[in-house]
């Protein structure tokens, strides 16, 4: 099992070898998807995508991609060799996770605030069958702009879905600005526990706290959510906590201080051939 | 025709138990029936239309099939995206159906543009894997919703409200994708959709009184369009029109006008529709068509002076 500091490596790696992606998107959402996938909170066989027994996750802030398939790929969907043609014509790791491209992912998504409703109605068809799976939905705070979003909300609340839980990656950086800055201060966790959920905050690099959060004592008969608490760009000091690194590359410069933090070799970079 | 739907919506649901029918606080007295019925299959979602339909994604991904049934103008606009990311891009077996074809929301047209679906062809025809069909009868919409229901895969059925005329008796075969020849002619064809068929229908009734041998062909199919049929269809004939309750552009003329091009066919075609403007004025759905010059004497007129 890869450790978050790995999985921030691999993400970098393929993203260098396809010369782009959304890495500060990425690195805020790796250890809540670590927790998820690695960490034992969901059920899942990597060897048979579509097992039934599987809990589900959707990433319905698709540009953190990266970060899903970072875990996936660490959890055996698919080899490691396909992390290094994300967004390459030989791949079929695209900047956006697409279901019928790729083992593991449950949903396409990119464009935002559609994921939680796509995880609405798999939590409802579970209940319909009686079925024990889990639901999980990663959505973002700037995500939470999306007006659907809170259609999502009111449905899981009044289909009372507690098969269902929704985290959300609380980075407060959009592409352009701090979320606060163009929409106002708000607490998310206040207006999900408005709509009728039972929230819990939780620091999200910590993913003991994750885990505590996520299997942890909830109510009967409520959709639940984590609002993880997260640095955007975490474990780059370059990037943490930075509106500049929504959607760019090092350059030759930056560089240096993403191998050095990263502990990336010489070979390792040479390995993944840079296409920009 | 909605109770052409409800009707035929019942029986599958009955039969099938992973059949769903979704709603957005847009129900009737009917839909009231279906939920006592099947307490466990009907849902209401409020209005929420993106919601509902990405929700659908996710139950057509666990093996139900939703029936997504709302306003049209709410269906094919408000969540025309998420149709288009949620359904057709994933191939989610999901059954949109778009309630108030045209003009008319039932038997009255009160509400003006906003209420109407006259884009909606030309909007949901440039989906890739949606089938879509537009059905000119109660009789037909029955067909269509069984239709959809066979079919794997995303499928838009777009069904008025009430009081429709029945063009067919109950030996009426529906064939997905194939073109119904209503009569036959050999001066003009006149290619129509949805439910002013019938108006169509009286027109070129009126047309042959004048003299003019007139074939009509019902395209309830707009996606997939079966081109070969349509093609035999115009062999010697000195003109095509259509006829549809949307914009003449993007739609049921439009994309004839691309198979005949596309097939080399130099024969002169006009579009007849709302021409690329909303509709005008209130009352009555066939008010609001003769306002908008799309009753059958607005149709026939049109056609009429345009025969050469």
């Amino acid at each position: 099992m890869a450790s978050p500091k790995e999985l921030r490596k691999h993400i970098f790696l393929a993203a260098y070898s396809g010369g782009v992606g959304h890495l500060a998107s990425a690195f805020s959402a790796v250890e809540i998807l670590s927790a998820l996938y690695l960490g034992g909170v969901m059920k899942y066989k990597s060897s048979q995508p579509e097992w039934e027994g599987r809990d589900y996750f959707i990433l319905s802030k698709g540009h953190g991609s990266l970060a899903l398939y970072a875990v996936l790929c660490d959890a055996g969907f698919f080899p490691k060799a396909e992390m290094y043609r994300f967004c390459q014509p030989s791949g079929v790791l695209g900047g956006e996770p697409h279901t019928l491209d790729t083992p593991g992912v449950e949903a396409s998504t990119g464009s935002l605030g559609h994921g939680l409703s796509i995880g609405v109605g798999i939590a409802l068809a579970l209940k319909l069958d009686s079925k024990s799976n889990r639901v999980y939905a990663l959505i973002g705070d700037g995500e939470c702009q999306e007006g659907s979003i809170w259609e999502a909300v009111m449905s899981g609340a009044a289909f009372k879905l507690n098969n269902f839980t929704a985290i959300v990656d609380n980075n407060k950086i959009q592409k352009m600005d701090y979320v606060k800055n163009i929409v106002g201060d708000y607490s998310i966790a206040n207006v999900f526990e408005a709509f009728g959920w039972q929230v819990k905050t939780v620091d999200g690099h910590n993913i003991d706290e994750l885990k505590y959060a996520l299997n942890g004592e909830w109510d009967e008969d409520k959709p639940r959510c984590v609002v993880a608490e997260t640095v955007k760009g975490k474990g780059v000091s370059l990037m943490e906590n930075n509106p500049a690194w929504h959607w760019r590359m090092p350059s030759r410069k930056e560089l240096k201080v993403f191998i050095s933090e990263l502990d990336i070799t010489e070979e390792e970079l040479e390995r993944c051939k840079k296409r920009t | 025709m909605q109770k052409a739907y409800i009707t035929a919506l019942y029986s599958i649901m009955q039969k099938d138990r992973g059949v769903l029918s979704l709603l957005s606080d847009s129900g009737t007295d009917y839909d009231l029936m279906m939920a006592r019925d099947f307490p466990k299959q009907c849902f209401n979602f409020g209005i929420s239309e993106q919601n509902k339909v990405a929700a659908a994604s996710g139950m057509a991904k666990m093996g139900k099939t939703p029936f997504v049934y709302t306003t049209g103008s709410f269906l094919a606009y408000r969540a025309y995206e998420f149709i288009r990311d949620d359904i057709c891009f994933q191939r989610r077996n999901v059954k949109l159906m778009g309630m108030g074809m045209g003009m008319g929301m039932g038997a009255w047209s009160t509400l003006g543009a906003s209420h109407h679906t006259t884009e909606d062809i030309a909007a949901l025809r440039a989906l890739p894997n949606l089938t879509l069909i537009s059905a000119a009868t109660p009789l037909e919409l029955a067909r269509c919703v069984w239709a959809a229901y066979e079919t794997d895969g995303p499928v838009y059925v777009r069904l008025g409200m009430s009081g429709e005329e029945e063009l067919y008796d109950e030996t009426y075969e529906f064939k997905l994708g194939k073109p119904v020849t209503l009569s036959e002619g050999h001066d003009i064809a006149i290619f129509s959709t949805g439910t002013i068929t019938a108006e169509t229908v009286h027109a070129a009734e009126r047309l042959r009184v004048d003299g003019v041998s007139v074939k009509v062909l019902n395209v309830h199919t707009l996606k997939p369009l079966d081109k070969d049929d349509l093609i035999a269809a115009v062999n010697g004939l000195s003109k095509v029109f259509t006829v549809e309750e949307h914009n003449i552009n993007g739609g049921l003329g439009g994309a004839i006008a691309e198979v005949l091009a596309g097939a080399g066919i130099g024969i002169p075609l006009m579009r007849i529709g709302l021409n690329d403007s909303f509709a005008k004025g209130y009352g009555t759905t066939a008010e609001v068509r003769k306002l908008n010059g799309l009753d059958r004497e607005g149709i026939y007129a049109q056609i009429k002076q345009n025969l050469n």
